[in-house]
């Protein structure tokens, strides 16, 4: 697979396009950083630094390839990867079993959803393949920094600014019923941790705040940018929600950029997520996006890749895989805990109790743990 | 995939043929009737609310339609639509470029109004002015991002100057025990034509936004919108068509209105009114 590492010097700019293709550049006189004291050209730099203003958009806009055009044999092909291989394998489809034929006033059935997270759970031991959210949460102070610097990013995307770090972001999520637990579990911190949060955030805000210019609204940034997908006759879904998406829909060729932030450190799953958000996108638009890219706040890398027919292909094989899985899971075909997963064989020492006997997973409060920090 | 210039055009194509009046008449008067005899076993004083939205809980969720009701609380996503409208007409008129430069002086504006007068436009004002700036950035986030969504689906300097954005809910109420209120909410309605003797306005073509991946009935669901346009007023014509938008999944679909469109329609505010009663009966829906 074709990588432009953030290590790599960059390629010559390509020509200046017109509004909107994410290939101008913008500089309103207001707010945010042109490259400054300290940021070197990416060409001349002998020891890495992250990225700042002009130079984190350029690594953006310039992959080092052309942009992907429109292409609907393409996308017939990722679609036809993905409904064929559903449909090769129907073990699992739940056909209620009742022998009555469904009407027009039946139900209609939802759709198997597939997201990045039960993909995730799905290929590591399909015995996790349980949807998210499907038990209490369990908080800890690197998910509550996620959170809080997600918000703050969008913040900062939408009205150019960050104020108190802490203050606007426990704002933000406390008008979110999503995450009002984890707003009140941050409300609760007191002493060293919450000392201790509030001076990460505050450090990962500073550095958004210094390394991110404005982006110039004609690219319509959108944030918290929901996108889903309907597969097979509309019985699986797939689902993702990235958190930023630069660039007027395409016409011709690629226009749009996916930006993930994070305030974790790197996880070799950040790339597949990247990769799963390119397919869906290529799916529902006329062309894939032209780039996708992972921010660590943590660090200020810029993890960028070019979007490739082969991406996309490994991409929806990739799903399929997960989403059979997903759906031999929820039918109660799949395979029961692993000796090979760290987590089921826990389980299976049965300290903490018996493998349920219907095949379900376990408890959550047993088996939870959080794949992103 | 849709063209903007191709969904444009065909939003803004000549009307089809109208509705007869003979057929409105008569759908009218079916459904009165119907309704009347479904809520009939239902008290009085326990009226029925029929919307888009609970037409697709009926169809896809008829357990839930008996669940309680939350008791209402602003969130931001409750201010999108209202505030990303006001963007796009905004930036559609040419006093903003893009919804993102336009989002930010669109909810000041509308705060300061109120502030200055206590005239609530959107009824959201009171709310958002004492927001903090994190969450009231929420806010704006989700709204600027709707508006995007709708700004770049259209070609809007093709649009008819005098087109409306959102306005109020159309609706129409059935003069049973208990009452049945249909109500249909659409984001534009756009003017294909003059009109001619006898009508307040010609013939219209309305958009409808919605989250999501359209349902099997997306055909129904938009021809619903229609009805319960035409059902507000015998002056108003029957919307020639109706063009629904699923930004999440990247889709469009169009209905034409005509007599089995709007008949289709009224079949499903039928079968829902009586989901709707059966949860209330708590019998089996």
């Amino acid at each position: 697979m074709a990588v432009l590492d953030i290590e790599r010097p960059i390629g010559r700019p390509e020509s200046l396009k017109g509004p909107g293709t994410l290939s101008g550049v913008h500089r309103p006189s207001s707010v945010r950083p042109a490259p400054g004291p300290g940021v070197r050209s990416p060409l001349r730099r002998s020891s890495w630094e992250p990225l700042s203003g002009e130079a984190l958009l350029e690594r953006l806009r310039i992959t080092g390839r052309p942009r992907p055009a429109v292409r609907p044999d393409l996308i017939q092909r990722l679609r036809s990867v993905l409904e064929s291989g559903l449909a090769a394998d129907t073990v699992g489809i739940d056909d209620a079993g009742d022998g009555l034929p469904v009407t027009d006033t039946d139900p209609a059935p939802s759709p198997l959803l597939v997201t990045k997270e039960r993909l995730h759970r799905a290929l590591a031991c399909e015995a996790h393949a349980r949807p998210t959210g499907s038990g209490p949460r369990s908080f800890s102070s690197s998910l509550a920094c996620g959170a809080l610097i997600g918000v703050l990013f969008r913040q900062l995307v939408t009205v150019g600014d960050i104020g108190d770090p802490m203050a606007d972001g426990l704002a933000a999520l406390a008008v979110d019923d999503h995450q009002a637990d984890l707003w009140g579990w941050i409300e609760g911190l007191a002493g060293p941790a919450r000392d201790e949060l509030r001076a990460e955030v505050e450090r990962q805000a500073e550095g958004l705040r210094r390394r991110w210019p404005a982006l110039d609204p004609a690219w319509l940034p959108r944030t918290q940018e929901a996108m889903r997908v309907r597969l097979a006759d509309g019985t699986v879904e797939l689902s993702a929600r990235v958190d930023l998406a630069i660039g007027r829909p395409a016409r011709d060729e690629a226009s749009v950029a996916i930006v993930e932030a994070t305030s974790g450190s790197r996880r070799v799953e950040h790339r597949a997520d990247l990769h799963f958000y390119a397919l869906v996108e290529t799916l529902r638009s006329p062309a894939p996006p032209f780039v996708v890219a992972t921010y660590y706040a943590k660090t200020g890398e810029l993890d960028v890749e070019p979007v490739t027919d082969e991406l996309l292909v490994v991409a929806a094989r990739r799903t399929l895989d997960g989403a059979l899985r997903i759906r031999r899971h929820d039918s109660g075909t799949g395979p029961g805990p692993s000796p090979w997963c760290s987590r089921c064989s826990i389980l299976l020492d049965g300290d903490l109790g018996p493998w349920p006997a219907d095949g379900t997973a376990p408890g959550p409060a047993s088996v939870d743990v959080g794949l992103r920090g | 995939m849709t063209t903007v210039g191709d969904r444009t055009r065909r939003l803004l194509a000549p009307p089809p043929n109208p509705v007869p009046e003979a057929a409105r008449r008569h759908l009218h008067q079916q459904l009165a009737s119907e309704l009347g005899s479904i809520v009939a076993p239902l008290s009085a004083s326990d009226p029925v609310v029929v919307t888009l939205p609970v037409l697709r809980q009926a169809r896809l969720r008829p357990d839930s339609l008996g669940e309680a009701v939350e008791a209402f609380a602003w969130r931001p996503i409750f201010v999108r639509r209202s505030l990303g409208l006001a963007v796009v007409e905004a930036c559609a008129g040419g006093q903003f470029r893009t919804p993102l430069e336009a989002v930010g002086p669109v909810a000041d504006e509308a705060v300061g109004r109120w502030e200055k007068t206590g005239w609530r436009t959107f009824h959201w004002e009171p709310w958002v002015a004492g927001l903090a700036p994190g969450a009231r950035a929420v806010v704006l986030a989700e709204a600027a991002g709707w508006a995007s969504a709708l700004w770049s689906s259209l070609r809007w300097s093709a649009i008819p100057a005098h087109s409306r954005f959102g306005g109020a809910d159309d609706h129409w109420v059935c003069p049973a025990a208990p009452p049945v209120r249909l109500k249909g909410r659409t984001e534009l309605r756009i003017p294909l034509d003059a009109g001619g003797p006898g009508r307040e306005e010609g013939a219209v073509a309305l958009v409808s936004v919605s989250g999501g991946c359209p349902t099997d009935t997306w055909s129904e669901e938009l021809a619903y919108l229609a009805l319960v346009a035409s059902l507000r007023s015998a002056s108003l014509p029957v919307p020639a068509r109706v063009l629904g938008l699923w930004p999440d999944a990247g889709v469009d679909r169009s209905v034409e209105i005509d007599t089995d469109n709007l008949a289709r329609a009224v079949e499903r505010a039928v079968t829902t009114t009586a989901a709707v009663v059966r949860s209330r009966l708590a019998l089996p829906v």
